[in-house]
């Protein structure tokens, strides 16, 4: 077994992804932290970093070991960061996700003895599976990729194993669940796309029940996800519910084993990365000045008086809905186009349908809060807060980030050239 | 240039040209005239950047070359004229917006999955050759109808929501009599033509001379076009009855795209009819919607028994409003009467077509539509008869008002009346010098409608032509005299005075979004059964939990099982089997049952592994 680290684009890409949210959450976390009154915030500081270290050493990893490693450092680094307010649902919720995370490992254990034994471990692009010895063994190394991909998806919200999100993010403080739902679920996604791409190779499961099973428990996500969202009235855990739903969208891509779709896939996992994050940002910023306010029919009005929360909230869910000319486009567009190229029976024009019915519940759990928020219904708006000091803005240093963030989101959804160029030169080089 | 990864493609010619100059005309008209309606509204800032938005949107819609171009474009016009749909912020208006996003997202989603299909089926969503590509995809057996027909109907969806096709046209009446009367002018007389625009395209490059998808097209406009007649002659809201006109017209034009369709080569009329109805419509309602703003404007107030006798004594806005009614109820000399009698004509055309190539009943229901066609044709004139008697004819109820509404002759600024004066002078000047402009226009939009040249010269004036109007205006005045008058009036003695009141005689339960897409909506939205498998694994992971760390996560004990299983019936059954276990549970026979359990699925497992 081979402990090797090194870098490839994919490591590039994520590294770049982490370092940007880490930096960006980071800034806002200053205000947020201090003026919250968050008890030990150099626990807290302690955490965050040493996640951000695990996450960096996750993205350089160059064989199954290393990458399995760092993948539980990650898990357990950060766990405190979802108990950090210690309230007893804060350590009940940290331990859910620690107990999904770590089961999702251990079947990520069983594909890690397999890859020792059938493959070189190292990554390698279009995989490195010994023919010679797998023949005759097929049946069994797919139940392998299988188990090691719905362990890895536990991390990225896959169906069965996905249910620490909606608990753990309406726990965790607010930057805490912006990383933990933007970023640290796209390293699940990062350890599905190595062991499928570069341990086992694509062409390994391509038509194979386990392709198809994937799939399906994709598409039952995303529409699970979007429905539960909707259906929900606490704010974070309907944008916990919305991560279920739209990691998912990027797995899908990754099932579907085309260079298109992986295309999409990796734009969706840059787009809702900063999506996610803004999103996340805005239910800390209103938590932040209001105090007390954690559902969605709270924030009646909340607009006129939190203006650029408010906006970086609506731009960044037009974007999640899939608006041009915001990011989230363009990356359901290719990531249809290229399921719809593959030509499986059924799941080939039913994965759209699904994407786009989901993106309509989208467009009902996120954009109904931005109009209640902006134009209130009852006269009953909310002046002040817990401490009956009146609502205003969060002040600059929490604002910034959200609107980074968002411009973000309009650039790169306009500008989309360049980076649908330079992702697709990458896909297609996994194949 | 490209924008979100699609390389953006405009036409600035021919059709294109036309509707991106209407375009812009009725936004100039709109723009000038909110300067003196909106003197009074809140938040003008935004009210002004979002118009100016959705005017680049709509002519960025107007003007595409490809699929995708439109789509952005036309994702951009409906949000953006969401915020002018509900700039009163109201309950009322914040509804009608619901209703108004809610179509233009399923819309815009549904749109997009046919945009994912077409794209999957012909490789291409250039419109420059679309038909050529599907013949050729056709024949070589890449694709097949099936597969192009049900891109076809989902890219049809979106573009029929915002043109307002029944059953889709439930935003019309809601969201035009709330939005600022020059919103509602736009959305009705140009956004609508944003999806009849689209509608054309897939019709006429993908469908063309297919006889299935033109008879679809035509009994779409049949429909739409009565029902939207029968809901504004019962309408007693001035902008309500006008939106309800609206949906009647775009049934108009798009069974003037289901004739395209059907007649093929001889499709000369159709086009010709198809386009002018367009711009005759955009024309009519920028003028009445602008003519109602004037209305509202002075009053605050809609409701026929409200307005009733206003515009006695102002002999400009009387003028104006005639001709816009006169217009749109084709009344022969009008430039309305030229595209109805087009339409009209493309019908017999095609009936004569069916029977000639011995198709009996299409030429059989082609004859129903054709006297349905006349009967709406009617009711146009029947609604704005009713508008019109009502407006400047009829006394209100209230003497003391009346005196009011006649002493008032300053009731709008030069600039507002010259932006009514514009359409009507253009549609007066298209109606009178018809051989020359009218012909003019259709003949620079032919090709992007497919449309064929005429054989010979097209006569308006001759008997068979007039013939159609008169049998309509005929039906309109009977109906309006023998049913409205006597049906939809109430004659109420007021004194020595007879005063009418407008009724409104349809039922309130009948609307098609309270009793049917609300519920439907509602119902898919509910979690159901994905609330179950959602919990799935959190009560299988809580299960063995309590199997093997018992005390781990106590607060199990909410969960809903256990009311389940102390008070159902179902529950006392297991419940002797679970207190059988729970006294079992901590004793060292319960590990040795589980091992014995396990071994026993080894042993099945060896089994069926010895037999296979």
């Amino acid at each position: 077994m081979n402990f090797t680290f090194g870098a490839d684009a994919f490591s590039w890409i994520f590294f770049g992804l982490v370092t940007v949210m880490w930096v960006l959450v980071g800034i806002f976390t200053g205000k947020y932290g201090e003026a919250n009154h968050l008890d030990h915030m150099p626990r807290f500081w302690l955490f965050y970093s040493l996640t951000y270290v695990s996450l960096a050493a996750l993205c350089f990893a160059k064989s199954f070991l290393s990458m399995y490693l760092c993948f539980e450092f990650m898990t357990l680094l950060s766990m405190p960061l979802v108990a950090h307010e210690e309230r007893p649902e804060a350590i009940a919720a940290a331990k859910k996700y620690l107990f999904y995370s770590i089961f999702g490992a251990s079947l990520a254990l069983i594909g890690l003895f397999f890859a020792g034994r059938y493959t070189d471990g190292v990554f390698a692009a279009g995989g490195t599976l010994d023919m010679s010895l797998a023949s005759g063994n097929e049946k069994l190394l797919l139940v392998v990729v299988f188990l090691t991909v719905v362990g890895f998806g536990a991390k990225a919200g896959l169906y069965p194993l996905h249910s620490w999100l909606p608990t753990a993010h309406p726990e965790a403080p607010g930057p805490a669940s912006a990383v933990l739902s933007g970023v640290i679920t796209k390293a699940g996604v990062l350890c599905i796309i190595r062991v499928i791409y570069f341990v086992f190779g694509a062409d390994f499961i391509r038509g194979t029940w386990v392709q198809y099973t994937l799939m399906a428990m994709a598409m039952l996500t995303i529409f699970m996800g979007s429905l539960m969202a909707y259906n929900q009235r606490h704010f974070k855990r309907r944008l916990a519910y919305s991560t279920v739903s739209q990691v998912s969208y990027i797995l899908l891509g990754v099932f579907a084993l085309n260079p298109l779709a992986l295309t999409g896939s990796m734009l969706h996992i840059v787009y809702h990365a900063i999506i996610k994050n803004t999103l996340f940002l805005v239910a800390a910023s209103v938590i932040f000045s209001t105090k007390h306010l954690h559902y969605v029919e709270d924030l009646e009005g909340l607009g006129r008086r939190m203006p650029w929360t408010f906006g970086c909230f609506t731009i960044a869910s037009l974007g999640l809905v899939g608006v041009p000319p915001f990011a989230g486009f363009l990356s359901k567009w290719y990531l249809a186009t290229g399921i719809l190229s593959e030509k499986i029976p059924v799941i080939s024009w039913m994965a759209p349908a699904v994407l786009l019915a989901s993106a309509l519940m989208t467009a009902a759990y996120l954009l109904s809060i931005s109009i209640k928020a902006f134009f209130p219904r009852k006269d009953l708006v909310l002046d002040t807060n817990e401490f009956g000091k009146p609502v205003t803005e969060s002040p600059l240093q929490m604002v910034l980030p959200m609107v980074i963030l968002t411009a973000f989101v309009v650039v790169l959804g306009i500008a989309a050239q360049p980076w649908y160029n330079f992702f697709s030169v990458i896909a297609s080089g996994v194949f | 240039m490209n924008i979100c990864g699609v390389t953006l493609g405009f036409n600035f010619s021919g059709f294109q040209l036309i509707y991106v100059c209407v375009a812009c005309f009725m936004w100039i008209c709109s723009l000038l005239f909110s300067l003196e309606y909106m003197k009074h509204y809140e938040n003008k800032k935004r009210y002004y950047i979002f118009m100016i938005a959705t005017w680049f949107a709509t002519v960025g819609v107007l003007a595409s070359t490809n699929f995708l171009t439109t789509f952005i474009f036309f994702e951009i016009m409906s949000f953006t004229s969401y915020l002018l749909v509900i700039h009163e912020e109201t309950p009322g208006p914040m509804r009608a917006g619901e209703t108004y996003l809610a179509v233009a997202v399923i819309g815009g989603m549904v749109m997009l999955m046919g945009l994912f299909l077409l794209y999957d089926a012909l490789g291409t969503l250039s419109f420059d050759g679309l038909d050529a590509v599907a013949k050729f995809a056709l024949e070589s057996g890449q694709t097949t109808e099936g597969r192009l027909f049900a891109a076809g109907l989902c890219i049809l969806f979106g573009f029929g929501a915002k043109a307002g096709m029944v059953p889709l046209h439930i935003w019309l009446p809601k969201a035009h009599p709330i939005a600022p009367a020059p919103a509602s002018a736009l959305l009705s007389g140009i956004l609508t033509k944003a999806g009849i625009f689209g509608a054309i395209v897939i019709s006429v490059n993908l469908f063309f001379e297919n006889v299935t998808w033109g008879v679809m097209m035509a009994t779409i406009g049949i429909v739409t076009m009565f029902l939207g007649a029968l809901l504004g002659v019962f309408s007693v809201n001035l902008k309500r009855t006008l939106a309800c006109s609206s949906v009647s017209q775009i049934g108009f034009i798009t069974l003037g795209i289901g004739m395209i369709c059907l007649l093929g080569p001889e499709n000369a009329l159709a086009s010709r009819g198809t386009f002018l109805h367009m711009l005759n419509h955009s024309m009519i309602k920028l003028l009445l919607f602008s003519a109602a703003g004037v209305v509202y404007m002075n009053l605050h107030h809609l409701e026929l028994n409200d307005i009733r006798g206003y515009g006695r004594k102002k002999p400009l806005l009387l003028v104006l409003f005639a001709i816009g009614a006169a217009s749109i109820s084709g009344v022969p000399g009008t430039s309305g009467y030229i595209s109805k009698t087009l339409l009209h004509e493309s019908i017999v055309e095609f009936i004569e077509h069916a029977e000639h190539i011995g198709l009996e009943k299409l030429a059989g229901l082609f004859h129903v539509y054709e006297i349905v066609f006349l009967i709406t044709g009617g009711m146009t004139l029947c609604y704005m008869l009713k508008l019109f008697i009502c407006l400047f004819i009829g006394k209100n109820a209230n003497p003391a008002l009346q005196a009011k509404y006649d002493e008032k002759t300053k009731y709008m600024s030069v600039l507002s009346s010259a932006c009514l004066i514009a359409p009507a002078a253009l549609l007066t000047v298209m109606g009178i010098t018809a051989y020359r402009t009218m012909n003019l226009m259709a003949e620079i939009a032919r090709f992007f409608l497919h449309g064929y040249a005429a054989e010979h010269e097209v006569h308006y004036f001759v008997w068979t032509c007039i013939k159609g109007s008169c049998i309509s205006v005929t039906v309109g005045l009977v109906l309006y005299f023998l049913v409205v008058d006597k049906l939809l009036i109430k004659k109420k003695k007021n004194g020595d005075l007879v005063c009418a009141e407008y009724v409104d005689a349809w039922p309130k339960k009948l609307d098609l979004e309270e009793l049917v897409y609300r519920p439907l909506i509602k119902l898919l939205l509910s979690p159901g059964i994905f609330k179950y498998i959602d919990a799935l694994p959190d009560k299988t992971a809580e299960f063995f939990s309590q199997v093997a760390f018992k005390q781990w996560n106590k607060e199990s004990k909410r969960f809903s099982f256990k009311s389940w299983y102390h008070e159902s019936s179902g529950g006392k059954a297991l419940k002797s089997f679970h207190e059988a276990y729970l006294s079992a549970r901590d004793s060292m026979s319960f590990g040795l049952l589980l091992a014995a359990g396990g071994l026993a699925i080894f042993l099945i497992y060896m089994l069926i592994n010895w037999v296979a």
